[in-house]
Order: structure tokens, then sequence, then C-alpha cells
């Protein structure tokens, strides 16, 4: 009986995995269900087992399976490992993923895990928390926070309990590598926490899955059912979002967890000292807890070894939008923006010229091609008035508008606000409505000209509310859209609110005549 | 005291450490607790930093962002109120960038809000206009065409303020002050984003929804959104002075608000040391009883009740008085007329009162109000500690980790201290409570006993008895204690008698009703949870065995060593304001000031030098003493001050016969009560606002009580009563409170350091106050008891003879509601009558279905004293078996139901336990009519004559 | 007392709070438990209660528990 393996990941089945799966499977093939080996061009892919060797084809359909089993199906890809796309990567905490039956704990053992966990388990906690503090880690959430350090505080603070919490409130457009993890390798994660568990002296964690990944809740709940002998005395539940993009905040996370309204909680405290029921917790990424096993088992310098200036390891970047092949490439950082949008990506997929990039997801800031040579690195993006977030690449051609975008964030923000901070709340909806003035003082033809004449002071204060007090010109709205970004991204108590600004102020740094400039805007890059 | 407002320092203060912390803020180096806020720490050295969620009776919210500042060294523009202070630090609060945020922020608050400044109630009044000046905001960029917030419907449902959603900036101040002041969590915030709104209880308006109207939402409020109806009515107040609250014994300090001589509103003090600011729907709402038209402004005399009353000068009504009780004495004895003090009046009002009794009438026939509610503590507290007062003061309860509540409702009867109690549960304490009543506390929002006791009522030595059992057989208690501070060979005997298997938990269930296992895991945890705090109300003493039970709790306190330091004791709720202070002044007629026996020959002599009187050294006659001798022909005439006994004592036939007896009643009250239907002389009282004096809480606080306006009768109390001793031929010429305070200090030695000086400068004093207690005393009985040695004292459960039979099968308990107070007197006559329009008997589903009853029908109440009706409340807060209901209305008269039994020390009525039948009526009782009917003929007056 | 009792006169009223005392302080024993009583009464009741209960006591013999009729005889006596 022939032995082929096809993907059960979400995007793969949404592709039209199962119906190919079905077919092998009617057949008379062994149907293994892989997670994604995360190349979605070549998805539904279905990879043969022949003498020992997998042999890839993709994309397939069901019609397929004959042309595929005798090997003369023209999608054929060989070694899939060895495809461009693939031979390029480095991947450390996708290195099972797509290639392993992910509910599979022999596959897991077999293919090096719990390697980490077992070494872990031989050492101190603070060894532990030492050797993530040698490997660079930071957090993959976004902020880049160093991950051994917030171990540290953890495992320093005295208390009758403490939490491990995953974040995995995937909630940024374009970005899929959490979900891809858990549905093709969820025992990876369950390694990290538990090392995180060890290292700390925390006896529970929890995994803050978003209720968008059904297939993702249900490999996450049955791979800890199935892991919970390994990981004893250690254990885990999943926790499902309710659908708000703020519950990604890590605050507003623990106070979802624990039954109330998702909103974000100031700091200090901080969670590391006073977190989930008020308990030290560690709350990290789940591509931090993920990159842990690796590091566990390989050691810190193979892991640190890696990367750029600071920033050090692998990123598991994801290229989506209008990207000729979009999908999850690992890599250590340090790569350029350009390499990965071009050369990997390999350009847009309607053939038009790049325009834009938007990195780190709807709060992330917009590059033009003409910083493609950015390297991919906290510090270095920090200083391009952009950030790496979640590392989500989104790819969009010329026929861009960026004013629209810039409404976008604006719109989004406002949406997910969770509504406790002032500048969150009522900043974001006055943003729409600048944008909306900017846009249409933008498309008319005749510029907006501000006030009315009024005959004298007195009429004017009589009348302060009139629209005729507002000045709705193109420069006057832009200054204000600035100004009230300077609140929103200085003033809003967490990251939503905080960042929306990065998406508006480079692109209207960057494509001002999208904003009706005449000219490029001086002084842009402040 | 002119009209400003508090100083706000936006959080609360640091939780101690001990240790504290140097840093620099706008260039002054300041030394502050460690973990004090930068907003707080700013402000106390006198920077004050914009702000508009933050407030400094609840926790840091960090939501408006006004308060920024810069920190060197730290990227952003952290928020003052949730940073807190570090060593090192160097802050700045005002800089061209923080200016240029905070306007940026202000711009977006005022983009959604109404500028209808001129006409709004806060004009003047309002944070977010001052904030908005603050921070030099003069122009909103974003126009007024944008998404708004404004334009929702008020709600003016709460009687007492507005809600309008319109001027809301969403801070949660509201929010947060009800979950974390009052604990009640009726607030929310609904929607998110822009549409996040403030709601009560999920959709509902205010008056519908779980709200208890404490007012701390209003409080809170930093605009216009939540507003007193008062403010909105009559204008911003220009005024204020400080005063103590005249409704229950937690003694709440309150900023009267005046704008000239009308009162805007009540607002609780924040240094109020019994309150911190908090308040409950009576203190903060409900004193429009004091200008309600029902009050009696002129006094009035008549020859028998049967003819209308006439209304006369004070002069005449003075004169006759003081003749009337002269010529009963002369007929019937120097022992045949007495008094009643008042525990609503003012510790100097309620020591004239029994001063003119000793003094005057030559005899000790006084007696307070105490007597049917806490005579039995003063009694027990004084046997086994040596003084007559609760043991700490209520703060302790922050640091107490079990508490136990027995026979009281703290969050109606005592609401504010309950919020603080509730707070401190919600920071992990355990709560034992027995009651036969499911009250709110067994379980409401984030609070739930970790054991309830639904005992059946009268059964609580046995109880307590039990508790002490598992204490001493399982050898929980503190031997160390009970060795160092009481007598060892008391306690051996104590325990034998404990330890007897007749009195363990499982031996008594069949009697209490309640679970053996229960009850020992209530031992246990009471004995060994840390810090034990006994906190209890009339439900222990008006029962036939109150004093015991009361003894039964020193017991156990002093077994497990839970006194003497903060977070323990043993405390009495004390019903009215000062009924602590009434008991403090010699109201009871065996007692004087500080509790000295009128047989001691030498107290009493110095009674009779500073008087100038040789004074009666017989204890006098109870209330009950009184009415039993009235009937008999040999008691006949009666002062009695701002107090309802007909209504509120129990038997209320034999009350009214013993009164109709008399030949002279005088009543002093505000209103026309129950009792004046039996009063020949009508003396019209004045209000709390209307007078100076002092009130004593239920912590021993002496607290000033501060004239706000002038007494619309034209006197104070004091004086009517100066002027009836000097009428008597007393030569008394007090010209202002204080000089009877000093007099009070001058005759009683715990009161000897307590002087109208002192208590302005510090707010307030716990006695004893004297040279052994300079500061006064918080927590009573540290390092020894004031008796010397603690007594443990044998209390035997000696069942009521009140029992249950097959003419009477249910036993009626009773008790209060939150927004009422005692007879209602006072909340009958304010809104609050919309929360409680009538008593209701609450009766168990089972019961009332064997009866037929269905919730709301017409139910008759008859024991062997009397008979009434009222409407049936059908709840599985009582148990089956036993019946409650309130005795807030006349018109209801419980205590026409209530029987003569008493306890065995006091002759404190057993209120709690009335065997009754409960069967479907069609309306109130004969009597209920023919009372109304009496009454309305009783209250009939004939205006003043010509001489006007 | 069974439920069928009415309220007590003046008489009974003065009898029935002796014996109560008495049946509260019995647990002591009985020397103390007159003690007590007598205590009580002399410290709380007025000069006309106690005589009254002495003429009582003599009326009704019987009527008072040994406790509380020793006690009343001890107060009576002093």
């Amino acid at each position: 009986m022939k032995r082929v393996y096809v993907s059960r990941d979400m995007a793969s089945v949404a592709l039209g995995a199962d119906e190919v799966a079905h077919a092998f499977e009617a057949a008379g093939c062994e149907v293994v269900r892989t997670g994604s080996r995360g190349l979605f061009s070549i998805e539904p892919l279905v990879e043969v087992e022949s003498e020992g060797k997998r042999i890839g084809f993709g994309p397939v359909g069901p019609a397929d399976i004959a042309a595929v089993l005798d090997g003369s199906h023209e999608a054929r890809l060989g070694d899939v490992a060895a495809l461009p796309f693939f031979a390029g990567q480095q991947r450390f905490t996708f290195a099972r993923c797509g290639v392993i039956d992910p509910l599979s704990l022999k596959d897991y053992a077999e293919h090096g895990g719990w390697r980490g966990l077992e070494t872990a388990r031989g050492m101190t906690p603070q060894a532990v928390v030492d050797a993530v503090k040698a490997s660079g880690l930071r957090g993959r959430g976004g902020a880049g926070f160093p991950t051994g350090i917030k171990w540290q505080t953890v495992l320093d603070a005295v208390s009758d309990a403490k939490f491990i919490v995953c974040n995995a409130d995937e909630g940024d457009s374009g970005t899929f590598a959490d979900r891809m993890l858990v549905e093709g390798d969820p025992f990876c994660l369950i390694e990290g926490m538990a090392i995180a568990g060890h290292a700390v002296g925390a006896s529970h964690g929890y995994i803050y899955i978003r209720s968008e990944y059904p297939f993702a809740i249900a490999a996450m709940r049955e791979a800890i059912q199935l892991s919970a002998e390994r990981t004893a005395p250690f254990t885990l539940e999943v926790r499902v979002g309710a659908g708000a993009y703020v519950c990604g905040e890590e605050t507003a996370l623990l106070e979802s967890i624990e039954g109330k309204r998702g909103q974000v909680r100031a700091k200090p405290p901080l969670p590391a000292l006073a977190g989930l029921f008020g308990r030290p917790t560690v709350i990290n990424n789940l591509l931090s807890l993920a990159a842990v096993p690796f590091i566990l088992a390989e050691g810190a310098k193979a892991y640190a070894d890696v990367g750029f200036g600071r920033s050090r390891g692998t990123i598991p970047v994801q290229l989506a939008g209008n990207v000729k092949h979009g999908g999850l490439y690992e890599i250590g950082f340090g790569i350029t923006l350009g390499e990965l949008v071009n050369d990997i990506g390999g350009g847009t997929a309607s053939g038009r010229p790049v325009r834009a990039v938007q990195v780190g997801g709807p709060l992330g800031a917009y590059f033009p091609p003409s910083m493609f040579d950015l390297p991919f690195d906290y510090e270095a993006f920090a200083q391009a008035g952009g950030l790496i977030g979640h590392a989500g690449i989104t790819v969009f051609d010329d026929s861009v508008d960026m004013a629209h975008m810039a409404r976008f964030a604006m719109e989004f923000c406002a949406v997910e606000s969770c509504g406790k901070c002032t500048p969150c709340r009522i900043g974001s909806t006055r943003g729409v409505e600048v944008m909306d003035r900017i846009i249409a003082a933008r498309d008319s033809a005749t510029v907006v000209q501000a006030g009315r004449n009024w005959e004298g002071y007195l009429q004017k204060a009589l009348n302060s509310r009139t629209p005729d007090r507002i000045d709705t010109g193109l420069e006057a709205q832009t200054a204000l859209l600035r100004d009230l970004c300077d609140t929103m991204k200085h003033g809003s108590l967490c990251a939503l609110g905080g960042f929306t600004p990065y998406p508006v102020l480079s692109a209207l740094d960057h494509f001002p005549e999208d904003f009706g400039a005449k000219s490029p805007v001086k002084e842009a890059a402040e | 005291m002119s009209y400003t407002r508090e100083t706000d320092h936006g959080t609360p203060p640091a939780i101690s450490t001990g240790r504290s912390v140097t840093l620099t803020i706008d260039g002054d180096t300041v030394t502050m607790p460690e973990g004090t806020s930068i907003m707080r720490a700013a402000s106390l050295t006198g920077c004050s930093i914009p702000k508009l969620c933050a407030t400094d009776n609840v926790e840091s919210f960090g939501s408006c962002r006004l308060c920024l500042v810069e920190v060197e060294g730290r990227n952003g523009y952290p928020a003052s109120c949730t940073t807190p202070i570090a060593e090192g630090m160097v802050v700045r609060t005002q800089s061209e960038r923080l200016k240029q945020l905070r306007r940026g922020v202000m711009e977006l608050y005022i983009s959604d809000h109404p500028l209808d400044c001129l006409t709004c109630p806060a004009n003047g009044d309002c944070e977010l206009q001052e904030q908005a000046g603050a921070v030099g905001l003069r122009d909103v960029r974003y126009g007024y065409d944008g998404a708004t917030n404004m334009g929702q419907a008020k709600d003016r449902s709460n009687p007492y303020f507005d809600f309008d959603p319109s001027k809301c900036i969403v801070c949660s101040r509201c929010v947060r002050a009800c979950d974390e002041v009052q604990g009640t969590f009726a607030l929310t915030i609904e929607g998110r984003g822009f549409d996040s709104r403030v709601s009560p209880s999920q959709g509902r308006d205010f008056l519908s929804s779980e709200c208890v109207s404490c007012g701390a939402c209003v409080q809170a409020c930093p605009t216009a959104t939540l507003t007193e109806k008062k403010v909105v009515e009559i204008g911003t107040p220009d005024r204020a002075v400080v005063t103590t609250c005249a409704y229950c014994g937690v003694g709440c300090t309150f900023r009267a608000e005046m704008r000239g001589e009308e009162l805007v509103r009540m607002v609780p003090w924040k240094d109020g040391k019994a309150n911190h600011g908090h308040s409950c729907v009576k203190g903060r709402f409900a004193w429009g009883y004091a200008q309600h038209r029902d009050r009696i402004l002129k006094p009035m005399i008549r020859a028998s009740v049967d003819e209308p009353w006439r209304e006369v000068s004070w002069e005449e009504a003075i004169a006759h008085t003081a003749s009337e009780f002269r010529r009963i004495q002369a007929k019937y004895g120097t022992r045949s007329i007495g008094g009643i003090t008042s525990s609503r009046c003012t510790n100097e009002e309620t020591f004239l009162v029994q001063k003119l009794i000793r003094q005057g009438f030559g005899n000790n026939n006084v007696d307070t109000c105490a007597r049917v509610c806490h005579s039995p503590t003063g009694y027990g507290l004084k046997t086994t500690f040596g003084t007559s007062a609760g043991t700490q003061d209520f703060d302790s309860v922050m640091q107490a980790d079990v508490i136990l509540v027995i026979g009281a409702n703290p969050t109606d009867g005592h609401p504010v201290f309950a919020s603080r109690m509730k707070k401190r549960l919600r920071q992990g304490a355990k709560l034992i409570v027995i009651d036969p009543r499911r009250i709110d506390l067994v379980k409401s929002p984030h609070v739930e006993a970790s054991h309830h006791l639904p005992l059946r009522p009268g059964t609580n030595v046995a109880m307590l008895t039990a508790l002490a059992h598992v204490i001493v057989t399982e050898k929980l208690y503190d031997e160390a204690f009970i060795r160092d501070r009481c007598d060892w060979d008391e306690f051996a005997e104590w325990a034998d008698f404990v330890s007897e298997p007749q009195r363990s938990p499982e031996a008594v269930e069949p009697l209490t009703g309640v679970k053996a296992t229960e009850v020992r895991a209530a031992a246990r945890l009471y004995a060994t949870g840390g810090n034990g705090a006994i906190y209890y109300g009339l439900g222990v003493t008006e029962h036939s065995q109150g004093s015991s039970t009361v003894m039964a709790i020193a017991n156990l306190a002093m077994a497990t060593g839970n006194i003497g330091r903060e977070g323990v004791g043993v405390n009495p709720l004390r019903g009215q304001n000062n009924v602590q202070g009434a008991c403090d002044m010699g109201s009871f007629p065996h007692e004087f000031s500080g509790y000295r026996h009128v047989s001691d020959d030498a107290v009493r002599g110095q009674f009779e030098q500073a008087w100038g009187v040789t004074l009666d050294a017989e204890p006098g006659l109870r209330i009950p003493n009184m009415l039993d001798a009235a009937t008999d022909g040999t008691f006949k005439g009666i002062f009695i001050q701002g107090e309802d006994i007909l209504q509120s004592d129990p038997n209320t036939h034999h009350v009214a016969a013993g009164l109709a007896a008399m030949e002279c009643v005088v009543v002093q009250d505000l209103f026309l009560n129950e009792t004046a239907n039996y009063a020949h002389v009508f003396l019209p009282g004045s209000t709390f606002l209307e007078k100076d004096g002092t009130f004593t809480n239920a912590e021993r606080r002496i607290q000033r009580v501060r004239r706000v306006m002038a007494p619309l009768n034209g006197h104070a109390d004091w004086q009517i009563v100066q002027l009836v001793a000097q009428a008597m031929g007393l030569g008394w010429s007090y010209a202002h409170p204080s000089e009877i305070m000093d007099e009070i200090a001058a005759l009683t030695p715990t009161f000897a350091g307590v002087h109208y000086d002192r208590l302005d400068a510090e707010g307030s004093l716990q006695w004893p106050a004297n040279d052994a207690a300079p500061d006064g005393t918080p927590t009573m009985h540290i390092g020894g008891f004031v008796r010397g040695r603690g007594k443990f004292v044998v209390t035997d459960y000696v069942p009521t003879d009140e029992k249950t039979g097959p003419r009477f099968p249910l036993l009626l308990t009773t008790g209060r509601i939150l927004s009422q107070y005692n007879v209602g007197a006072q909340t009958r006559r304010t809104a609050n009558a919309a929360w409680h329009p009538e008593d209701r008997l609450e009766i168990h589903p089972n019961d009332a279905e064997n009866r037929g009853i269905s919730d709301g029908d017409w139910v008759s109440l008859k024991s062997r004293a009397g008979e009434t009706s009222l409407r049936a409340l059908i709840t599985e807060r009582v148990a089956p078996g036993v019946v409650y209901t309130t005795f807030h209305h006349p018109d209801t008269q419980a205590n026409v139901i209530t029987t003569d039994y008493s306890d065995w020390a006091t002759n404190c009525p057993e209120y709690k336990v009335t065997a009754v039948q409960v069967m479907r009526s069609n309306g109130p009782s004969d009597w209920q009519r023919d009372y109304a009917e009496q009454a309305r003929h009783s209250r009939r007056i004939a205006p003043l004559e010509a001489a006007e | 007392m069974s439920d069928e009792n009415e309220v007590m006169s003046t008489e009974d009223r003065l009898i029935y709070m002796a014996n109560q005392i008495a049946r509260n302080v019995a647990a002591l024993g009985e020397a103390e438990a007159v003690a007590m009583t007598a205590d009580h009464i002399r410290a709380f009741w007025d000069p006309a209660m106690k005589q009254r209960i002495a003429l009582l006591a003599a009326a009704r013999p019987g009527a008072l528990s040994p406790i509380a009729a020793a006690a009343v005889g001890r107060v009576v006596a002093l």
C-alpha cells in the first residue's frame, strides 16, 4: 500500500486538500495528514513515499490521483525540501511542520521531539533561564523584549502559584505562523511551555487561541491530551478568544482568560509579577515558546549563531497579500525586505509593480520599494519608523490607494478598540473622519477654503459649533492627522492605539501624493 | 467653613511596606512611601498633574491619558497614576511636549462632549471643564459633525440623581466606585470602542437595576453625567459644613453643602474616619425629612388625648410641662415620673435628659432605646471584658482574616461598613455567617461565605457553645493568650462545661437545624484561620438569651486569643446613630455616665457635688417596668425625647395601655409619631442639621455634629431640655453644647480628654480618651482587659418560653432593610419609599403553598400578643418554618405581634423569636383599621389663637 | 409555657423575671446562682420592684424557683 502525505492545515483544506486526501484513500492509499509545508502556491501538496523518499506533487486536484501515483503528473516537484523556497530557509521552529503527523507522539519523538524538555529537566531552573537568555531569543509577538529576562523576573517572583500563558490570538491580517504551528506541530508548543514551566516554577499553562481557528483549537486540545503524561506534572488548557483583536494584547488577554471584559490593564504591575489571577505569569507569543525546544535541544549557541545585530535566531516570516509565492519562510534575522518580497515572494501575484509592503500586520508601517534594502532586524525597523511585529508581510501593487489604507488603519483601530483609553477610543473614530476629509479634499477639484467670512467676531463666538469654524482644508486636516497620530502614539494605553499611527504616518510620509500633497512632504522621516 | 473642594491625590495611599523612596519631581527632591504613584507623590508635594480617570478612593486605571509625565531615562510618556515612584527617579510633570500631548487628548474629549457649560448643572464644579482649562485647550479642530455619543436620553429613574449619558467621558470612575468602594457591581461598560457606555445592570435603568443608591458613582463622576437632582434643581453649593450623619451607628462624616440657608446635598467626607468618603442611600440622600411638611414646629398641649392638639407658645408649653411633673410628683411620689433619652439626639442632649431626671426629677427612672437593642451588649461585654462597647475601630476589619457575622445584616443595616467588610472579603478574608436568613453577604458579587449556618431563631447560645465545644475539644484554643490574659481556672471551668457531649455540634443539630459538619468546619476556620473578628447585631441581643449570647461570643474571642489587637475583636454593630453615646451618657436607670453604678457612693458623691443635690442610690425603672408601673397606677408621667416607643417597643397593646394610664406624657420629636397619639404635651424637636453637639458611633468614636441651619422650631433640643429644667427650678445656663461636653468630661473618666477644640482639630476621638490614652483608643484591651483579667462566663442554653405549637407553628423574626431606618419616621418621609413602600412578610415557598398563599397576597400574622396584616413575599431567603418582616411602617405595626418575653439580664425584648400563624386574609386587620382611625383622631391640631 | 398563654400581668411578670434570671445562672451551681441572682436583682431592679417581689414570694409560695426564692430572700433581708 502506498503511503501519501497530504496537509490537514486549514489553508490547504481551503484549497481542496480534504478532497485530494479522500481520493487517495479511495484509491487504496495510506494517507498521512501532516501540517503544511508553508508554500501555498503548491497546495494542495501531495508527497508520495517511495523507497524511503518523499516525492512532492502540487498543486494537485482529486482528479489527478492516477497521474500522481504513476509519477506522470506535470506538477511533480521532486524533493520538496530541495525547492528553492525551502532550501534557503533555516527551519529551527518549523522543522517538523509539514513533515510529520502532528498528532503522532511517535513521529514527534522520532523527529527530535522532547529532547529540549529532557535537557531542561536535567538542568536547574536558573540554568534553563540562562540558556534562553544566552540564545538571544526576543519576544516574537512584536515588542522584541528579551524572553530570558522576562522569565528571570517570573523565576525570581515569590508566589503560591505561577502561570505560563501562550498568546496564540493571532489576529493580524496576513499572519498565520501560529496557526500553522499549532495545526502542524502542536507538541512543539507544548514542549516549549513545559520547559517554561520548569524554568520559572509554574505548574499550569493556558494557550489562548482565537475562535477563528477551529482546526488549531481541536488539534491543540487533542495534543494536550495525548502528551499529558509526558509533560506532567505540568498541565495545560486551551482558552478560546471571543473575537476581539485587542485580546491579543497581553493584559487584555489575561483579563479575558480570567473571564472578564477584554480590556487592557495599565502596567505596572508587569504580568511577570502580577499577571493571571494576580500571580507571576510568563506570557509569551506562541513563536517565542515554540523556539525554546530547539534552544534547549541544540544549545543556546546554535540558536544565537544565526541572526543579525541584536536580533538573534530565526524569524518565521509570513508572506501574504498580492504576492506570487505566499507562505511561511523561516530564516535568520538580517535578510532584507527586498529579498523577501522579490526574490522569495517572486513579486506581486498580479504581475504589476510592487508599490508598498506592510510589515507587522494592520498596525505595521508601509514601506516603498525604495526602502527594500532594509534588513529584518528589530532595531533597523524601529529606526526606519516601522516594526517587525509578528513578521507578517503584506504586499500591494501599484493600484493601491495609500490614503484609503491610512483610513483603513484608523477604521481598524476604531472597530477593535476596547474603549478604555481616550486616544484610541475617540481618536480612531476622529482619525477616520479626518481621513475622509482629506480624501474628499484630495478628490475635489477645488480646495475647500476654511471658514466663510463672517461679519465680526461675535457671530463666530455665538456659533462656536458651526462647521465654518473648522478648517477642512487639506493642509489643516493633514496637520491635524499628524497631531492626532502623535496623541495616539504617545498617549495610548496599549499598542492598538499606539501603533495605529505607524501605517497612517508611513503612508503619509512615503506616499504623500495619495494624500493630495503636490510635492513630497519634507521632513517626512520624523 | 467656605466651600472648597477636597484635595484629590488621584490614587489611594500605598500599602505600607515600611520603606520609602526618594525621587525628584520638577526639580524638588521628595521622599515618599514605596508604592506611591507618581501622581500622588506629585500631588502631595503640591504639584498637580492633570487627570480625569484618577481619583484617590479607587485604584488607578490609566485610561484618560491626561496625566502623562516624562521620566528621565525612560521611553515614552508614562501615565503618572499607574507608575509607582522609584529610587532616584527624575520626573517632569510639565513640559511643552506634555502640554501638547495633554491638549491633544483633551481635544478628543471635547470633540465628543456637549458645550452647554453655561446651562450645565456641573458648571463650575466639573473636572472636565477644569482640566480643559488647565491644559489650555482653545480649539477643537475635529469639528462637530462627526460621530458623537451625545443626544442620548437621560435616565431620571432614580429619585435622587440623574444619569445623562451625553456628558459621559467613559472614565469608568462610577463603575470602579461601584465595584471597589461600594462592592455592589451594579454598573458596567457596555459596548466597545467609541460605543463604550456606562450602563446599570445590563441595560436597565438605575431604579430597577441592582444599584443601591449609595451615591459612590455620583461622587466619583467628574462631569454632570451623574448629578444629584438637588444640584440640578438648586445649583452648585457655595459653602460646606462638616457634620455627622444621623442615621445608623456607623457614624459617617458628611459635608453638608449649602447654598445660602438651603441644603443642596450631603457629600461623604473623605477625612471621615468611619466612612472614608463613602456613604449609603440614607445618609447621602434621605435627609429631606428635615424639611418635610409633616414636621411639627410649634409646641402643643392638650388636657386629654381625646382632644385635638392646641398650639401654644414655648413659654406656655414649658411651664405646663414643669407644673404637670411637679404636680404628679406631689401627688404620687418622687418616683412616679421618669424619662427616656434618645439615641438619635446628641451626647450632650442625652446627658441633659438624664441629668434632668436624676437632678430634677430626683430619681433614676431614665432609660433609653438601647433597652430594646443593645442593652445585652452593655451587660455582656462589661461582665466579660469590663467595658460596654465594641473592641475595635472599623478599619480593623481590613486586617481580619476570618470574619464571623452573627445576627447582623450589615449590607442593609450598616451599609458603609459592609462595603469595607466586602472589600476585605474580596481581598481573600474568609466569612462565616450565622443567621436564620440567607442575608446578602452569604452570596453576592465576588463575596461568598465559606460557611452559612442557618440556625433556627432562638438557638444562638446552643450554636456558639457548639463552636466552643469544637475549639476546646479539638484543642484549637490559644493557651498562651488565656494564661496571660484571663483566669485559667475560670477558663477550665468553662472548658469543662462546653466540652460536655450534650453541647457538641452533633448533639445540638436537631435543635439548631444546622449540620454538625458545617459547625465543626466553621469553628476550625474561626480558631485557626488567622485574625478572627466577630461582628454581631440585634440578631444576637434581641433574644431572651441576648446577654448570654454576647458573653458566649466574648468567650469564643478570648479562647482563641482574638482580642486586643487590630483585625480581631468583638464588634457590636450599633443600630442608631448615637446608641453608643446614649449608653455612655448614663441613660440606663442603674448607671451614671461612663457605666458607673448609681450605688457607688464615690461616683454618686461626685455628681451630687457637681449638681448640688442628693441623688437616688437605687436603680430606677426600665422602660417595660415603667409601663408596668403605669398600668398598675404608680407611674404617672414621662418625658420622651426622640423615641417612638409605641411603634418600636414590643407588644404594642401593652405599651398603649401603659401610656394611656399616665397623666402627663411629654413627647419631643420631629413628627407626631405614634407615641404622640397618647401624649399631652408635644415639644417640637430639631434635626441634626439644626444643632451643635456630638454623636458616638459603634467604634466609640466621638464626632462633631455641626449646625448647618437655624432650627426650624426655634430651639435646638438641648435648649428645650434646658428650658424644662429651668422651669423646674434647676439653675442650668449652658450657652453652647461644648459647655455640656466639658461637664461630661469632668464627670466621666473615659471622656476626660474630650473637648470640642480637640474634636474640631482632630476630627474625632475614640473613648477612652484621657490621660492614660491621650489620643483615644482605637483598639481596646491591648495588653490587658479593662476589668483586669478577661472573664469566661458559663453560658447555659436556656431555651425561650416562646415556642411554636399547633396554634402558632411558625417562628417570626424581624429586621430592617437598606432604604428604611428603624420605625421609618425619617426615611418614610423621603423618596426612599420608592424602594420599600410597605413591610412584607417573607415566607418560604413550602409554608406559603401549605397555606394557599401566593406572592403579594394579603396575609394575617397572628401571635399570642396580637394580630396584623401585611402582604406576603415568597422567598427562599428564609428557611421553612421561619417568617420574617421589617418594622418600618406604622400601618403594619409588626410589634403588635411581638411578645413581652425579653432578655433575662436586661429585659431587651425578644423581637427575633415570636411564634406565629400566617393565614390568607382580605386586607388590613380590624385593629389596623381602628388604629388608623384613632391615630387620625389623635393628630388633630387646633391652630394657635390670635397671639401670633 | 404553652402557646395558649396570653400576655402576663405585672405580678406574673416580676415572678417570671426573677425565675428567668435564676434559670440562666443555674449552671453555675446553686450557691453561686443564688448569689448571682440576688446581685442581679439588687443592681438592676427599682426599689418598688424589689419590695413587690418580696411580697409576692411570701404570698405565692412555690411561684419562685428555689434559687430565685433564696435570692429574693437575700435581697430583702438586706
